[in-house]
């Protein structure tokens, strides 16, 4: 084997005692002596070092270089933002692939393409002389990187151990970072080819490969070799160039779109001209959607005959690469990859799926065939001469509850729940009556209720919200003949007409603006009016053309913290535009301060709205502990004189309006929208404040904002709700002062008696960590969801929540906690710092405190900041009486 | 270095054999089962299947590769080891110990090599 190639890494497998083969002209480690299975299965629950560094790290660099990649690659150069990675794939002009590759933007100036090792030579004799045309540069810098690819759950760890703590890339897939590891200088990407949803690939000098391996190792680490990457990245369903691409069995160069990834790595913006291949390939995509929406005519079917599928044989034996498919008696297509792969057993359902320390087994592969084959369908394959059973299931693992990976089996996806109701219902509906009285006791008698989200409305408000409007209609609509009068639809409404009309002043007073909307009934609903009126607004003089989207908006990012009713994926979907050049969301989010990540960085913010000139920017978030910097921004595009609207998604902290927080108008926000009931005083609806006069040109736009609450909106608007809203409005108004200290005040004493505890309370502890109702506290990565079940077990009733800089929501290293409601039931210092002390002892030291919860909260089940004179209960005890009666 | 049990035949082909009395006990010796890695998955014949000394009768399957299991005698196959249908990886962890398939009728046997042959058969293969 002397004239093949070897890595920079040669040395190590040796003393490794790995089993080296030849691998496209490299010396590679197929395995170590612990054999594929255990590398593949240490790979899925702890962390696998995979020598990369055969692969071809070549560095594009020179001013036509983005010309150059959108020309030579099927993704959208100009969508990659720096510190950010993108798969491709390299086109050939029939669309079929020359190989597959990754393009890392480290730095500014100059791209990182990596391509599989076999392909170098080829890839490069493609791409230099198509470079040619272009004012570029290509070196291939193979030898003076090593890389190295870390993958699995604790892969996270080992590298912050290494970089001091600090995160080594921003949690979301294909972010990079570029930072020292003890002090060598590292360029890191959340990548890899394992599908693990937490794994890194590591670049380093040649120089300092070595050190980066065994300290890694030292850590804890093992090395895997290129049969679990192979088996782990087929479990995964990700492509490997010369199986599910490049020539079939048949001899055929296969078309790109064949593979699902291609969706996401094939782009037709203008941007990308003629670039190789796009006729071809877009007649694949074409063909594509006809399939992918089940229109199997022969025109469709020509372009792209046959797809990528996984494969799952159902009897026993093994499937391998190259082995016939058939349907019936139709030969279908062949396998492109397979074998018998590894997978840890789990038990339980939901969250709270445990992975078992036991292992299994299942026979899966991928396939080329038939395009018109649906999900599901059952095949055979032809096992040298016997036909076995297979499905064709949707995918072999999901990634989508971090840390780990979760293989899906055949069998467990087709078992359908056909549950039905049958019988005579009189005893159902005197459990479920039974259930209800548990389950209210449990949660207002027993529990302490930590949920920011939440409040228990006072009783006036829960009886208002019961009483008679509640099942009526009250359709109203201003009309300009009338000057504006509202005219109701329906009769029988004056009651509720004169409630809104009050509800409206009420609310005026509380925002401190000149204008409110109340029908909205949640507040998710108040941020989707809102967004449709902007778009609406901004269509107002073409009513001609399709109405244009909203872009850029600037918003909180929803791992940094921001409101679901503020992204994409919820209120805003169906208004943001898609930003032709990037082909993503024109979404861009404010920056966080790198040594607050819970903060807004100001002065970087202002850089994002000079650059971006975003015409909507929406403040507020659902893990908030500061202040939102309104003033600032408002001052800022006044004298920049950037067009824009400014508003304050309040949901979390609309009972906080006033002297101990923020005066959202006083700021300068035009827009304020809420839901009325996790700091507000309840019941559970939405609102709408703006704060125009009949003079500004915006006052346009309130109108449009009226409109889309009511018909665009709701037609019933939950009148008992609406009478229930009145009276928590009368409460706040009277009461706010008061509560909004306290509630401020338990947060802060609150944080500081964790803290105190030895709990992990995050924040900045210059402000006693919070200015809001929350407090969030680290239990450790992927910890959140269990304390926080062991802590309702305790009658502690919170959220797991990720912080700034964890994956997501199952991987939750933090519990949110809100002061609102229990401050409301009367706690202040002495019961927070009991609640800290029994916490801690909970979560710390596993000790059941459920007994001492139910004493705590048994002690307040008063409402303070309530009505309570005798005239208000006579009334109140009559209106509870007529309900009953 | 793998092991080579002493009271065993081999064949080149890296199968064992030990007589019963009349029954030949049959499996893979040390030096095929690390060159085979992972063993995932078995194929076996039946009970009552004719085999053929030289001539496959079942064959194993590593994460990367099926392998077939030369047969060292000709005989009929009365008893098959079913556990390795479920737990093939038996085979490596102890391949002395996990017999494969068992014959009887025996009218023919391949050239076997005892232990110390075997051994100088592997280190000219390795």
């Amino acid at each position: 084997m002397s004239e093949l190639k070897r890595t920079q890494l040669y040395d190590a497998h040796l003393a490794a005692g790995a089993t080296m083969v030849d691998f496209g002209g490299w010396e590679m480690p197929i395995q170590y002596p612990e054999g594929i299975v255990a590398e593949h299965l240490f790979t899925r629950h702890s962390c696998s070092l995979f020598d990369v560094s055969h692969m071809g790290r070549l560095r594009v660099e020179g001013p036509d270089t983005v010309a150059f990649l959108q020309h030579v690659l099927t993704s959208n150069v100009q969508g990659l933002d720096p510190d950010k990675a993108q798969y491709c794939i390299i086109p050939a002009a029939d669309g079929s692939a020359v190989d597959d590759a990754y393009l890392y933007r480290f730095f500014e100036d100059w791209y990182l393409l990596v391509v599989n090792a076999a392909n170098t030579d080829k890839d490069l004799a493609h791409l230099l002389p198509i470079a040619k045309n272009f004012d570029v540069k290509i070196t291939n810098i193979s030898a003076d990187y090593a890389s190295i690819a870390v993958q699995g759950p604790k892969s996270r760890d080992l590298l912050m151990t290494l970089s001091g703590g600090v995160a080594v890339t921003e949690p979301m897939k294909n972010a990079l970072g570029v930072l020292p590891l003890e002090g060598h200088e590292a360029w890191v990407a959340k990548t890899g080819y394992t599908g693990e949803p937490l794994g890194y690939e590591v670049f380093v000098k040649t120089a300092d490969a070595r050190w980066l391996w065994d300290r890694l190792l030292a850590l804890g680490a093992k090395p895997a070799g290129l049969g679990a990457r192979d088996t782990l990245r087929l479990e995964a369903g990700m492509p490997l160039y010369g199986h599910e691409m490049g020539v079939d069995a048949e001899g055929k160069n296969m078309p790109i779109f064949a593979v699902s990834l291609a969706r996401f790595a094939v782009s037709f913006s203008e941007q990308k001209g003629d670039f190789i291949g796009r006729k071809p390939l877009e007649a694949q995509a074409a063909a594509n959607k006809r399939i992918l929406n089940r229109d199997f005519a022969p025109d469709a079917l020509r372009a792209l005959p046959r797809r990528i599928r996984p494969i799952t044989l159902l009897d026993r034996g093994v499937i391998r690469a190259g082995m016939p498919v058939y349907k019936g008696e139709k030969l279908v297509g062949f396998v492109t990859s397979g074998t018998m792969v590894p997978y840890y057993q789990a038990e339980g359902e939901g969250l709270f799926t445990a992975i078992l320390d036991t292992t299994a087994k299942r026979s899966i592969g991928m396939a080329f065939i038939d395009s018109d084959i649906l999900d599901f369908e059952e095949v055979t394959v032809d096992v040298r001469g016997k036909r076995l059973r297979a499905g064709i299931p949707p995918y072999h693992m999901r990634v989508d509850a971090p840390p780990f990976a979760r293989p899906i089996l055949y069998d467990k996806l087709l078992i359908e729940e056909n549950s039905k109701s049958t019988g005579d219902n009189t005893q159902k509906a005197i459990d479920l009556l039974y259930a209800a009285i548990t389950n209210h006791e449990w949660r207002q008698n027993a529990c302490i209720n930590l949920i920011p989200s939440e409040n228990t409305p006072s009783k006036a408000v829960q009886l208002l919200s019961a009483s008679d409007p509640s099942f009526r209609y009250a359709e109203h609509k201003k009309i300009k003949s009338f000057y504006d009068a509202d005219v109701f639809y329906y009769q029988g409404t004056k009651f509720i007409d004169r409630v809104e009309q009050l509800l409206v002043q009420e609310m005026r007073r509380y925002f401190g603006c000149t204008e409110v909307e109340t029908r909205v009934i949640s507040g998710q609903m108040s941020n989707m009016a809102v967004f449709s009126a902007l778009m609406d607004w901004k269509n107002r003089l073409d009513r001609k053309h399709t109405p244009q989207r909203l872009g850029y908006v600037l918003n909180n990012h929803i791992i940094k913290g921001g409101h679901l009713s503020a992204q994409p994926m919820g209120a805003l979907h169906d208004y943001i535009a898609v930003d032709p050049v990037t082909e993503r969301s024109a979404v861009v989010n404010f920056p966080v301060c790198k040594d607050n990540i819970f903060k807004i960085d100001v002065e970087k913010t202002k850089e994002v709205i000079a650059e971006y000139r975003p015409e909507l920017i929406i403040f507020g978030k659902s893990m908030v502990l500061h202040k939102e910097p309104v003033a600032a921004i408002r001052q800022f595009v006044d004298e920049q004189g950037i067009p824009t609207t400014i508003m304050y998604d309040m949901a979390h902290v609309l009972g906080l309006i006033g002297d101990h927080f923020q005066k959202p108008f006083e700021e300068g926000a035009e827009i304020v929208t809420g839901s009325t009931h996790k700091t507000f005083f309840g019941p559970q609806r939405g609102v709408i404040g703006t704060n125009w006069t009949k003079e500004d040109l915006k006052y346009g736009l309130w109108n449009t904002i009226e409109t889309r609450a009511f018909p665009g909106s709701v037609s019933n608007h939950h009148l008992g709700t609406q009478l229930g809203f009145l009276m928590a409005a009368y409460e706040m108004n009277q009461f706010k002062d008061a509560y909004q200290a306290a509630i401020i005040d338990n947060a802060k004493f609150f944080a500081k008696a964790l803290k105190a505890q030895g709990l992990d309370v995050k924040g900045d502890p210059a402000i006693d960590y919070t200015e809001t109702h929350q407090v969030i506290v680290g239990v450790g990565y992927g910890e959140g969801p269990e304390i926080a079940e062991r802590l309702e077990r305790n009658n502690i009733i919170v959220n797991y929540q990720a912080t700034p800089d964890e994956e997501g929501f199952t991987a939750s290293g933090a519990l949110r906690m809100g002061m609102s409601e229990m401050t409301r039931f009367g706690f202040g210092h002495a019961e927070f710092e009991k609640l800290a002390e029994l916490m801690a002892d909970c979560i710390l030291r596993n000790k059941d405190i459920r007994d001492e919860v139910v004493a705590l909260r048994s002690e307040h089940l008063d409402m303070q900041y309530c009505f309570t004179d005798a005239e208000f209960e006579k009334a109140l005890g009559k209106l509870s009486t007529l309900i009953q009666k | 270095m793998a092991t080579i049990n002493p009271d065993l035949k081999y064949s080149k082909s890296h199968e064992w054999v030990r007589m019963d009395g009349d029954v030949a006990v049959i499996g893979i010796s040390d030096f095929a089962q690390d060159a085979l890695g992972d063993l995932v998955f078995v194929n076996l014949p039946q009970v009552g299947d004719d085999v053929t000394a030289g001539e496959a009768f079942g064959d194993v399957e590593s994460v990367k590769a099926v392998s077939d299991l030369m047969s060292p005698v000709t005989g009929t196959v009365c008893e098959i080891n079913e556990e390795l249908l479920d737990a093939p990886e038996a085979l490596n962890n102890d391949p002395y110990g996990a017999w494969i398939i068992k014959v009887e009728n025996i009218t023919g046997t391949e050239e076997l090599l005892d232990a110390a042959a075997y051994e100088a058969h592997c280190a000219a293969e390795a």
